[in-house]
């Protein structure tokens, strides 16, 4: 009775492990016969990772040139600049990033609120950067009326904030 | 040599003109309006560096920026 069980159970076992063997087979010849899964030009926009890092690049190129001496230094040693708005005074600091990478400092240089605003379209990092800087410099109320407000986590340590 | 960049989605395009060049000075004015008229904000820098938006082409610009229309993320 129990080597019985034993045969029926090996069997079992022995089947299961051949169809697995099969559906592997044909996964791997599907994956196989896929185009570059990694080309840059089938994801999202047509194109548009098609010399992402040359354009990525001459982005940060331009946000370097356009920085002021002191913007350049906190960027290039912390990835993040702070500009001051143009109507209010508030000091607001741009991090490294397309979107939510803004955020509106209190006087002792802790994030009170994020704001996020892009350039529309599909931009780099630095020139999207670039114009959420002139925006905040040259148009700040323009620029948060477009923006979406979210809140900063306050209950956890954020290591970007300390300065 | 004056320079318009024009962020886009291939990077920036730069276009190069002479300034001191009656047509070239017309078509860089033409493109001004065309792309600001489309939503692009221009802005040039100072001689101290801070950005300055302009609302009108300046033809003693020597390096005019246009960032598309903002939107919220």
């Amino acid at each position: 009775m129990f080597r019985q069980l034993l045969r029926n159970a090996k069997e079992r076992l022995r089947l299961f492990l051949s169809e697995c063997r099969r559906r592997a087979r044909v996964l791997r010849e599907r994956l196989r016969q896929q185009p570059d899964r990694t080309n840059p030009s089938s994801r999202f926009v047509p194109g548009f990772l098609h010399g992402y890092g040359a354009r990525e690049a001459r982005g940060f190129e331009l946000l370097k040139e356009w920085l002021s001496p002191e913007q350049l230094a906190q960027y290039q040693a912390r990835s993040y600049f702070d500009v001051t708005g143009c109507h209010s005074g508030k000091r607001y600091r741009i991090s490294h990033g397309n979107s939510m990478n803004i955020h509106e400092l209190d006087g002792a240089g802790r994030p009170r609120f994020g704001w996020c605003f892009a350039p529309k379209g599909y931009l780099v990092a630095g020139d999207v950067m670039l114009a959420q800087k002139i925006a905040l410099e040259t148009d700040e109320r323009g620029a948060l009326a477009v923006a979406n407000k979210f809140s900063v986590p306050t209950g956890r340590r954020n290591t970007l904030f300390d300065c | 040599m004056a320079t318009q960049i024009v962020m886009d989605r291939t990077g920036d395009t730069r276009h190069n003109f002479d300034a001191k060049n009656a047509d070239a000075l017309a078509k860089a004015e033409e493109r001004f309006r065309a792309l600001t008229g489309a939503g692009f904000t221009a802005a040039v820098r100072t001689s101290s560096g801070e950005p300055v938006v302009k609302r009108t082409f300046d033809p003693n610009a020597e390096e005019t920026l246009f960032f598309p229309r903002l939107v919220g993320g």
